[in-house]
Formats: C-alpha cells, structure tokens, sequence
C-alpha cells in the first residue's frame, strides 16, 4: 500500500511564483466568451390617459357620467404570479356644498364605476361603489400574464348621482390609479 | 631522479596556463526572431445586465482587454457575435434584435460607432486597430498595457418575457496582420 505526500516545499513554492502568472496572463487568447445573463421579474406601470375627466349630465337630473382611459404594462410570474389594477379617491370632492365620496349629503349617492380592460385583464364585474377609504379593483391577472410590449388599454366609466342637494358651482376629486404584479 | 621532479612540476603549472589561453578566444553567434502580428482578448466571465425603473430597458457594461501588434501594412480588428442564444426559451433573444451596444473609447485603435445589433449569424465589429501599431511600452507603442475598450449593452425589456433568469453567451474574436 504505497501513499503519496505532498509537502510543502520550496521548489513548490518557486514553481507557484514562476507558473502562476503565466497562468492569469493566459486569460489572453485570440477569442473570449462571456456570458450575458439577466434575471426577468413581475413589473407593472399604468399610464393614465385622460388627465382630467370632466362628468357631465345628459339631461335633467340624469346622472353624470364620463370616461378615463388608461394604458397598462404587465408581466407577471409564470408559476403563482397576480397582477392587480385598482382605484381610490385619494381626494374627496370640493369645495363643500357639492357631491362627496366619503361623506354623501344623501344616503345612496355614490361614485360609482364600470371597468373594461383588454386582455389578458380580466375587468371589474358590474358597477363599483369608489371609496375614499380603501381601494376597489378595476381589473386582475393571472399567472404568466403579459400585455403588449407598447402596453394595453382600458377604460373607467364613471357615474356620479345628481342630487338635487348639491350646491350649484364646480367640484373636483383625485382618484389614484395603482398596478401592482408578482 | 631530482631534475626529473621539477620538470613535472613545470608542466602542472604550465597546463592551467595554456587553458586559460583558450577561454580569451572570441566567436560570433547571430540571434534572428521573427516579430509577428498577433492579437489577443481577455472578457470578463460574466456580464449581468440590469434594469432601472420599471420596463425600462436591462443594461450593462463589459471591459474589453487586448494586447495587439500589427505590421506597418497590417491591421487588427475585434468582432462579436451571439454564440449561444439566450436560455431557457420564453425569455429575451439575441435574433429578435432585441441586445444592442455601443462602444466606448478605446485606448488604442478605433471603436465602432453608434448602436450595434447583436447577431447570432454575422460578426459585427468592435474594434480597428491600424498598421504599425502595438500595446504598451510607450514611444512608437501605446502606453497602456492592456489596451481596452468598453461595450454597453441595452436589452429590451418586453413585458412577453416570461419571468425567470436568462443567459446567452457572446464570443469576441481578435484577428491581427
């Protein structure tokens, strides 16, 4: 039974010293390669097109009605990824004497809204009451969802009751936007 | 018996004498090298490239290293292109056109210029180093060694892209005369 051992001698350490750099310098040759890599996440933007959506009445005491429309991007994971598109009055109406979302002069008057959002979304069902306290969805994804690399559309449609209560003049309120994807 | 002694004594001092006479002689040997074009590269392993802000397009940079001698009616040039694609599939791919770079200046010689698209087929350049021209040492060389140039690559980032870690791999080939 015959075993080999290595000590460290000071041959070893002069062939090291000597070889060693012959060996970094070797890293030149007459081609290199490399590997490029990238890592792909979720991500999500919203892109609001219609900057300020004037509600207005089609005849007497008719609600008013309007439309914002926005673009989206989206991608999501392709295992248990979501994607969400929701809304919320960030600002409540004003001045006073007017509409609000949050404090109603009368029980039942609302913001409400209709959502239509191109696929792969897949859109709010029905009429939605906004709120001031919490966010209310638009629209929702699934896993492996992805729009179009120059982004989707959508579209809200508002309806806004037209109590009599209200204080003739001009109202305005903030509503925030917000896509979030895993 | 006596005059015998000495004269052997005489001939061993005499012997170193007549060796040392030998070793004064001179000779001429003729050293010829043959100095040759040549070019060589040295990249990085790895390059990862990343995005800013939301689908904004993944960047990154590689520091190209060369070492280049040509001749006085010789030239060198450094190319890339795409030598395996990325992987897994559903990812980004390099023969959509979808990773592109341009060329930062170079210590020695002259580096493309404007947006490159990266191929998988067809070498696109990088770099053009021109007749009599050699890195480091300075004077009639470059006074750096190594010489480089820089590559930014920008990857679009589609949101087709399917979620997950993509690699490809690039080969840069330098060729002198």
């Amino acid at each position: 039974m015959t075993k080999l051992k290595f000590r460290s001698t000071p041959h070893l350490w002069f062939a090291l010293a000597v070889f060693l750099p012959i060996r970094l310098w070797a890293q030149f040759a007459a081609s290199g390669t490399t590997t490029v890599s990238v890592t792909v996440g979720p991500e999500a933007a919203i892109q609001i097109n219609t900057t300020t959506t004037t509600l207005t009445a089609a005849s007497v005491f008719s609600n008013y009605t309007g439309t914002t429309n926005f673009s989206y991007k989206v991608r999501t994971s392709q295992t248990s990824g979501a994607a969400h598109i929701q809304l919320e009055v960030t600002t409540d109406f004003s001045p006073t004497g007017g509409p609000s979302v949050g404090t109603p002069p009368t029980a039942g008057d609302a913001l409400s809204y209709t959502c239509s959002v191109s696929s792969p979304a897949t859109s709010c069902s029905g009429s939605q009451t906004s709120s001031t306290a919490s966010t209310t969805s638009v629209a929702t994804f699934g896993a492996g969802a992805s729009s179009a690399v120059a982004g989707n559309s959508g579209s809200v449609g508002w309806t806004l009751t037209n109590d009599p209560t209200y204080q003739t003049g001009a109202y305005s309120a903030t509503v925030t936007f917000t896509i979030s994807a895993t | 018996m006596a005059s015998k002694i000495k004269v052997c004594r005489i001939a061993a001092l005499l012997v170193p004498i007549a060796s040392l006479a030998q070793t004064s002689a001179t000779t001429t040997q003729t050293l010829s090298a043959q100095i040759s074009p040549i070019g060589k590269v040295s990249i990085p392993a790895t390059v990862s490239l990343l995005s800013g802000s939301t689908f904004s397009a993944y960047t990154g940079t590689l520091l190209v290293s060369q070492r280049v001698r040509t001749t006085s009616s010789g030239s060198a040039s450094i190319t890339v292109t795409g030598s395996a694609e990325f992987t897994p599939a559903g990812g980004p791919t390099i023969a959509s056109g979808a990773l592109s770079y341009t060329c930062g200046s170079a210590t020695l010689g002259t580096a493309c210029s404007g947006a490159q698209t990266m191929s998988t087929s067809t070498q696109t350049p990088v770099l053009i180093v021109g007749s009599s021209a050699c890195t480091g040492g300075g004077g009639a060389c470059s006074s750096t060694d190594p010489n480089t140039v820089s590559l930014s690559f920008t990857l679009t980032n589609s949101p087709a892209y399917k979620t997950g870690s993509f690699s490809a791999h690039l080969t840069l080939v330098i060729s002198a005369t």
